[in-house]
């Protein structure tokens, strides 16, 4: 057995194949980028170093400070906003009996479609002519309030924000509810007999008891809000002047637009870099409070 | 209180919720058998009349059955490979005796759930441009194969972990190698997690937008999410046309959505509950 199982040939025909195609598209990339982002380089000519300037020009670029502000704002929406919503919703579906299913397939809906479609949906929902919205607006009356909702300034970020749960809700929903429906039913009986019942049963028995999955959704939405590309490239490339820029989409326009790469990389890896820190921060947290807890 | 009544409150807040999850999907379909002229006049109410032109002309004037099977191909291909490539990788750090090399694998596996995509952007379209396979299917399928890797050989590596050693031991008295072991045995064994995982991966493919934009310039060679983001500009004012056009592009997933959903919601959730 232990023969057979100890053949180096065939461990390295197993792992190598994977392992080099992993290592040059995953990691090596991340030091290639490192390397860049201390150059001046337009994709075309021989990259010049230049110390740490892009960073400098990071630091003190204005439109980098938005879009580093909305990944800020997306992950306190997601962490603060839908979270709490998701629970809420997720343990009205775990009380009900009938229709279970139903609930539990339609909501998951949207997840398994594609952002390209949810984004251009939801900018015909958000259409300043013939979209769901503003027309619903005109028919209550409501004329006043009707916005370009992606083409304003005030409004666009906050468009892609509920466009992005809308989404993501119903994932969310089912990962936890398969948590909820492991809750022993003891626990959760005898916690009825001492005079627990509704949103006290759920708040002292059901949310402790699912407290890891809960963390797990919380960073998978902060992740997902700090590498969030593709939705507002989709839904409105960053504009009207930059203000749902996020730092995914501001790289990709310095790269792709301006041919910058050198400051583009320089992004890339300040992109990195937060998320390391966010994730590190989210854990020490997350330890923190299971200390208090017990 | 009356129990009925309370008992009807949680549905009622619930109809709400799908509600709002299913009606902008309606409006889409409802739009899409409408005529201009009625989309601008009459937003609310049921096609007056019912059209199917709508469907008749974005299928003739764009090239969606190109995109569709360009999307299935890529998709396919690149999971299947994602498949192949993880069980080896799976079934070496978990079954043969090397435990030592198979920790740091698995941990430098583990590294990719720190890494953001957008700072892989760059990179991998130089390497792209370098290999020549730029505007190829190619310059996608090794990508997305990649992308794949990690969690695939973490839910399958999951799932191994519980398979009991005396069948592979009984392989062995028969005389099976380590390859005979994988691929009579183990691979058998894991069909349904692979379904799982091959539905975990199709799905990313299939909807992935950002490197198929960047990869590929050839209308020929597009995706059907490029294709669908373009169609918002390409129609510009003719709304009927382009509803019909993203229900021609989610009709097919959304069908096979409603025959294996259980098995689809289980795939989507594998990624997670392993990381």
């Amino acid at each position: 057995m232990n023969k057979v199982l100890r053949n180096p040939l065939a461990y390295a025909l197993f792992i190598l194949p994977a392992l080099i195609m992993y290592i040059a598209i995953y990691i090596l990339p991340l030091f290639s980028s490192l390397r860049n982002s201390f150059t001046s380089w337009n994709g075309i000519n021989e990259a010049t170093f230049n110390g740490l300037d892009n960073f400098r020009t990071a630091f003190s670029d204005e439109r980098f400070w938005i879009a580093f502000k909305n990944n800020i704002t997306f992950v306190l929406f997601s962490s603060f906003v839908q979270v709490p919503i998701i629970i809420f919703i997720s343990i009205v579906i775990s009380g009900v009996r009938k229709f279970l299913n139903f609930y539990k397939t339609t909501v998951f809906l949207p997840s398994i479609l594609s952002t390209a479609v949810i984004g251009t949906l939801w900018q015909f929902i958000y259409h300043p002519d013939v979209g769901l919205i503003n027309q619903l607006l005109r028919a209550v009356g409501l004329e006043s309030w009707t916005h370009a909702w992606l083409g304003e300034e005030g409004t666009a970020f906050l468009a892609i924000l509920i466009t992005n749960s809308w989404q993501w809700f119903g994932f969310y929903i089912v990962l936890l509810l398969s948590a909820i429906f492991a809750v022993p039913r003891e626990l959760l009986e005898s916690a009825e007999m001492d005079g627990a019942v509704g949103f006290k049963k759920s708040w002292y028995i059901t949310i402790p008891m699912i407290r890891p999955v809960i963390l797990v959704i919380l960073l998978l939405s902060i992740t997902g809000a700090m590498n969030a590309l593709d939705i507002v490239l989709i839904m409105t490339y960053g504009e009207p002047f930059g203000s749902s820029e996020v730092m995914g989409t501001y790289l990709y326009k310095q790269a792709y637009k301006f041919n910058e790469f050198g400051y583009a990389s320089a992004i890339s890896i300040i992109i990195f870099v937060f998320t390391v820190l966010v994730t590190l921060i989210f854990q020490q947290i997350a330890k923190r409070t299971e200390e208090v807890e017990q | 209180m009356n129990v009925k009544l309370s008992k009807g409150i949680p549905h009622l807040f619930l109809l709400a919720y799908v509600f709002i999850v299913l009606y902008p999907l309606f409006f889409l379909l409802n739009t899409s058998f409408k005529k201009n002229m009625q989309i601008d006049s009459d937003p609310w109410g049921l096609p007056e009349p019912f059209t199917l032109n709508n469907y008749t002309y974005s299928l003739s004037n764009s090239k969606i059955g190109i995109y569709f099977s360009n999307s299935l191909f890529i998709s396919i291909v690149s999971t299947l490979a994602t498949l192949g490539l993880s069980i080896c990788i799976a079934y070496a750090i978990t079954r043969m005796k090397y435990p030592f090399l198979s920790k740091y694998v698995y941990a430098i596996l583990l590294l990719s759930l720190l890494i953001p995509s957008p700072s892989l952007l760059i990179p991998l379209y130089r390497m792209v441009n370098w290999l020549g396979i730029y505007n190829t299917p190619l310059g996608l399928i090794i990508p997305y194969t990649t992308f794949g890797i990690p969690l695939t050989v973490f839910v399958i590596s999951a799932f191994l972990k519980s398979v009991p050693k005396e069948l592979e031991e009984a392989g062995v008295m028969e005389g099976l190698s380590v390859y005979g072991l994988l691929g009579r045995i183990i691979l058998p064994l894991t069909l349904p997690t692979l379904v799982t995982v091959f539905i975990l991966n199709y799905l990313g493919n299939w909807n992935e937008y950002v490197l198929a934009n960047l990869f590929l310039s050839n209308d020929n060679l597009r995706t059907l999410p490029v294709a669908v983001v373009s169609f918002f500009n390409k129609y510009n004012t003719n709304y009927g046309a382009l509803c019909s056009s993203v229900m021609i592009s989610i009709t097919p997933i959304i069908l096979i959505y409603s025959v294996l959903q259980k098995k689809i919601i289980e795939g989507v959730m594998a990624g997670s509950v392993k990381g």
